[in-house]
């Protein structure tokens, strides 16, 4: 347990430092109450718009198939250093996994995933 | 044996999945994608039944995938009631899809590709293979509960059944990675091997001892979550009314399978060690209680719903209470013949639901119509009279789910509660019929307005769809209901068999080579 203590003594200086903050910003701070004071801080200009904005389902396409491929890129890589070594039955699991991989590709390019504009 | 054949099921569901989705990519019209996908469920359900005929996988070719996969008569077991489920939920979706409007090839895919996951999960013999089956399936059957995308109910139980789903496999997670902390292994039979023997079994570190409980209690939330048990079900309502009515019926069968699958194998074999698995320090009471409350909460809000698709939920909640009874008496008190006659009770128990649940989801389907899915008691008032083709199948589907003969229900809950009384749970058993008794009153209500009442004047009615994919997944579902409830001695068999596999060792018998003894004598 006493391995520990540095951590625990770590972890109640942090909280201590927190709370202190805490206390000493609202004991110590101006406080004005108002209108202008409940808006939303936006870089110091008036701020405009609802909150809900709608954001076009393609850039989550194109966010998921960027990560798909990128993964891909990193499962390829290491295969791709240790080819030799890893011989016949490597190459059979990766085409295996790429094949998968290009149903998909092929997919979504049919269904117009890829297409920017319509 | 070749490893291929022994892997077809999953092999021949990969290729489906993959075919349909380039089916519905270069294919203009979808009508056919509905029959492609009950083929490929069918031929994968065959190929397992013929693994099964031909006396199983043999343990030579068991060991090329074990631990991650085990391809013992158990998860032949399921796989083909998992592709029983999924061959009806497929032929409902070809009925209910274009009738509503949302005929979108993605649906087989997903609902193939999530069947795969539940596949993997029920064979799974190591906690990484099931986490991966567990995700597979999840993430297919959240899609398919959002697949309404218009309907804010459908994003609604889509958005809880996600949220939650995903803080239970968490937890899960969790519980797999403090039990690999606590015994250095992940195998299902690894970690049984360290708690039986070693410094668990004889030492029994304190500590360490405090680890694996708490792992125990993780992995038991994150499944008792799949199954939906209560106070685990707070999402189940939202997401089977949400969701569109197929892939209702795919995740109150084929997800409660697949989990019930790998509930039996964490907790008889990875959990049935002598101190895990005793009445006063292990699981069984745990489940116990749970099957008490899982029966009587949904028993009781089941009677207070006026919608018929959510009375089905709140009903398949009840029978994940039946189904934990099961599973005490599949523990048996550790006596192995007890033990046996409850494993196999439990294992008929899910095979007959699973026929029985697609079947009334499938004649819910039959009695809604376009823009009129969510069908109260008054909808059905006089549906008797008015269609009788369509009433009949669901009143079979009724009783089986109420547990009256000669449907499979009935000898469901028969083999059921005779397992628990013979175990020594004679109270479960008292409090389980019960809770049938109290489910009867709401099952039998659907009768009485589908043949006793009459339209009043005015009142919306319900009209039957007609579709030929929904009539033939209704006759196969209600010949299998009616089957297993006349000659219930083949499938109980083929359960008890299953239930045996379940925790046996694998291991290669030993055939003599014949190699002459002067070629031995050469070798230096």
């Amino acid at each position: 347990m006493s391995a520990y203590a540095p951590m625990f003594l770590l972890f109640a200086v942090g909280l201590l430092l927190v709370l202190a903050f805490f206390v000493g910003t609202s004991l110590l701070g101006p406080k004005n109450k108002g209108a202008e004071h409940q808006l939303p801080f936006e870089c110091g200009s008036e701020s405009t718009g609802g909150r809900h904005i709608r954001l076009s389902v393609k850039f989550y396409l194109t966010a998921i198939l960027f990560v798909v491929f990128d993964i891909e890129a990193v499962f390829l890589y290491p295969w791709g250093v240790k080819f030799r070594s890893l011989g016949w039955s490597g190459l059979v699991s990766m085409l295996g996994f790429l094949s998968v991989l290009v149903v998909g590709l092929v997919y979504c390019w049919k269904k117009g995933a890829l297409e920017w504009e319509k | 044996m070749s490893l291929w054949f022994a892997l077809s099921p999953l092999i021949v569901l990969t290729f489906g999945g993959l075919g349909l989705m380039m089916a519905d990519a270069f294919s203009k019209t979808r009508s056919d994608l509905a029959l492609g996908s009950f083929l490929t469920f069918t031929s994968a359900g065959l190929f397992a039944l013929a693994l099964w005929i031909m006396g199983g996988v043999p343990a030579a070719v068991m060991l090329k995938v074990a631990p991650y996969i085990v391809l013992d008569k158990f998860t032949l077991f399921f796989t083909a009631t998992i592709c029983l489920g999924g061959a009806i939920s497929s032929l409902l979706a070809g009925g209910y899809l274009p009738e509503h409007d949302i005929d979108r090839g993605e649906f087989y895919a997903l609902m193939i590709l999530a069947a795969i996951g539940a596949v993997l999960l029920a064979a799974a013999g190591d906690f990484l293979s099931l986490f991966i089956g567990l995700e597979t399936m999840s993430l297919g059957v959240y899609c398919m509960t959002g697949f309404r995308r218009t309907n804010p109910r459908s994003a609604e139980g889509a958005l809880k059944y996600f949220l939650l789903g995903s803080f239970a496999a968490a937890l899960m997670l969790y519980g797999g990675a403090l039990i690999y902390g606590a015994t250095g292994s992940t195998s299902i039979e690894g970690i049984r091997t360290a708690l039986t023997s070693g410094e668990f079994g004889t030492l029994r570190d304190p500590s360490r001892l405090a680890t694996v409980v708490i792992a125990m209690v993780l992995v038991l939330v994150g499944l008792a979550f799949k199954i939906s048990a209560v106070p685990f079900h707070m999402w189940t309502p939202d997401a089977y009314q949400g969701a569109p009515t197929p892939a209702t019926a795919f995740m109150s069968v084929v997800v409660k399978a697949a989990a019930v699958a790998t509930m039996m194998r964490v907790l008889l074999v990875a959990f049935g060690d002598k101190a895990s698995s005793s009445w006063s320090s292990g699981w069984p009471p745990v489940i116990a209680g749970m099957a008490v409350l899982t029966m009587l909460v949904a028993n009781f809000i089941a009677l207070r719903q006026e919608n018929v698709k959510r009375m089905l939920a709140y009903s398949s909640i009840a029978h994940a209470g039946y189904l934990l009874v099961g599973m005490v008496a599949a523990w048996g008190q550790g006596n192995e013949i007890v033990a046996g006659e409850g494993r196999a009770a439990l294992l008929f128990y899910m095979l007959q639901y699973t026929v029985t649940q697609a079947g009334a989801f499938g004649a819910l389907i039959l009695c809604g119509s376009k823009g009129k899915e969510a069908v109260t008691y008054e909808d059905l008032a006089g549906l008797g009279r008015r269609h009788p083709g369509a009433a009949l199948p669901f009143a079979l589907f009724i009783i089986s789910l109420a547990g009256v003969p000669p449907t499979a229900g009935f000898f469901g809950k028969l083999y059921l509660f005779r397992a628990a009384v013979d175990g020594g749970f004679t109270w479960l058993a008292i409090i389980g019929l019960l809770n049938s008794a109290l489910g009867a009153y709401y099952y039998l209500r659907v009768l009485v307005f589908l043949y006793m009442k009459e339209p009043a004047p005015g009142a919306a009615q319900a009209t039957p769809m007609k579709s030929g994919y929904i009539y033939g997944a209704l006759a196969i579902a209600a010949a299998l209901v009616l089957y297993f409830g006349i000659l219930p001695g083949k499938a109980l068999e083929m359960a008890a068999s299953a239930g045996k596999s379940l925790g046996a060792k694998i291991e290669v018998r030993e055939v003599p080579t014949k190699m002459p003894d002067t070629a031995t004598a050469a070798l230096p």
